[in-house]
């Protein structure tokens, strides 16, 4: 059952547009969406949470219309938006006496057992809270009233290895139970390669696609020969291409390939994909 | 709603603000004085200063993330700025029964009677019509709405001061008999209150359009 389903959001901003943005997220699996700086990543999560406007579209959680259930649904949402910081100077105790009155089924009793876990002193003032524990009391709060999707905006960046390393085996234990979701934006791609099951990428505003993450990667190869053998054709199916001395490297949709002699071909990362996309357009620039 | 009033006083206004209108109302004890300024003092002080506090903590990222209306949301705040002007006034109005019983003679400016309390109730409509209405364009940006709205405060409390001392029909109907003076008053809460609706109805209506 899809926990969150987004269809055909649009946003139009004068330099920007969200074009059609759809996907959908089941029940008990982690997403990664990812993206380069400013291909729409946090408009598409403002906007299927209403905090923007969308010009058009509809976003789905649990089954129902989020803009007739907002509040209602607001509750079921364990939210995360990495780089911002609310009431840095005043202490966690007094933050969370404020936070917990909007959630009826907040649970002090696990969220004292999360602060345990999690070692946050609760006399600390936000600012004196490392980013990785910020990040863990954020997650302490939305496992305390009970959510059961996760809507996280690069809740790894700024992170150290260490601490991306643990919060990601937090978010794989949150979904075994198969109830809970995360939907985890990031351009970090290598905490998808390690936690993600699906992964939805955005580039320029417009979903380039919505997979599992193995289909996503077997959907693209990348090729690399000598230069002569890029201008027999090869050229236009690639998406973008790197050339040197030494002849080229690009990325094409496994569609487009066909066995050729002299090609090298490998099976690219994310982060490969994420690059050659992004060169794909500085090249048309 | 009743949570993010108390997110208001809780974590949005520093404590300081419930006891500055104690001390800007104990200006009140000065003999002689323009007591218009006093009312103002809040919106030279308090009101600018718990608008940064607000930007500055980033609150309505913090508030729009909770399961609440946009409209709660301006409820909350607007509720929030009233109770602590009602405050103002009822600090103010402390003194000024310990300023007439101390002195018991007339100001050269407005007496500190009831048609006085009417106007600054009068001058918190007013200012609040075109603060919040103003602020709730962005829901973030303070400066312009802050300066227009305590800009118009003065400039009503300017005309009821120099009403007072130069228009000697004025001066007869809030200084003279208790009647028109009550009259005044009640007017002047009425308005308040019609005025607070007014400015929560109009704000609603801007915030509603703002991309947070």
């Amino acid at each position: 059952m899809a926990i969150l389903s987004i269809d055909k959001l649009n946003k139009r901003y004068e330099k920007f547009h969200l074009k059609d943005v759809s996907f959908s997220l089941d029940k008990g699996y982690i997403m990664g969406f990812i993206g380069v700086n400013g291909a729409g990543k946090t408009t598409t999560l403002k906007s299927m949470l209403n905090m923007v406007h969308a010009d058009s579209g509809a976003v789905r959680i649990l089954g129902k219309d989020y803009t007739q259930n907002e509040i209602e649904l607001k509750k079921e949402i364990g939210l995360m938006f990495g780089d911002m910081q609310y009431y840095a100077k005043t202490r966690v105790r007094v933050v969370t006496d404020v936070i917990k009155r909007f959630y009826p089924n907040w649970d002090d009793a696990v969220y004292d057992d999360y602060c345990k876990k999690f070692n946050i002193d609760q006399e600390k003032k936000i600012s004196e809270l490392s980013q990785g524990m910020k990040a863990k009391y954020n997650l302490a709060l939305a496992l305390s009233h009970n959510a059961s999707l996760f809507i996280l905006d690069e809740p790894t960046t700024g992170l150290d290895p260490a601490a991306r390393d643990d919060l990601l085996e937090i978010f794989q234990k949150l979904v075994e139970d198969g109830e809970k979701s995360i939907l985890f934006s990031t351009h970090i791609t290598s905490d998808l390669e390690k936690c993600a099951d699906y992964i939805t990428y955005i580039h320029e505003g417009e979903i380039v696609a919505s997979a599992t993450k193995d289909d996503f990667i077997d959907t693209y190869k990348i090729v690399k020969g000598s230069e002569d053998q890029l201008e027999t054709g090869l050229r236009k199916k690639l998406i973008a291409c790197k050339t040197n001395q030494f002849g080229f490297s690009g990325l094409m949709k496994t569609v487009d390939y066909e066995e050729r002699d002299g090609l090298t071909v490998e099976e690219p990362s994310l982060e490969e994909i994420m690059i050659f996309y992004a060169k794909k357009e500085s090249a048309h620039v | 709603m009743y949570n993010l009033l108390y997110k208001e006083f809780r974590l949005a206004i520093h404590p300081f603000y419930y006891v500055l209108p104690v001390l800007i109302g104990a200006l009140m004890l000065i003999p002689q004085w323009i007591f218009f300024l006093v009312p103002l003092y809040f919106c030279f002080i308090s009101a600018p200063q718990i608008f940064a506090l607000y930007k500055s903590n980033n609150d309505l990222e913090f508030s729009i993330m909770m399961p609440v209306r946009k409209s709660d949301i301006v409820k909350a705040r607007i509720l929030s700025i009233i109770i602590l002007e009602l405050f103002q006034i009822a600090c103010s109005l402390l003194f000024a029964l310990i300023h007439r019983s101390l002195y018991k003679i007339d100001n050269f400016a407005f007496d500190l009677n009831a048609a006085y309390f009417g106007l600054v109730f009068v001058m918190f409509a007013l200012y609040n019509i075109i603060l919040f209405p103003m602020f709730y364009k962005t829901a973030f940006q303070f400066g312009a709405a802050v300066i227009v709205s305590t800009v118009a405060a003065i400039g009503f409390a300017f005309a009821a001061e120099m009403l007072v001392m130069f228009n000697e029909r004025f001066r007869n109907v809030v200084e003279g008999k208790p009647g028109p003076q009550v009259i005044i008053l009640a007017a002047g809460i009425v308005l308040f209150v019609l005025g607070a609706m007014l400015t929560y109805k109009i704000s609603v209506k801007s915030f509603e359009k703002v991309d947070v």
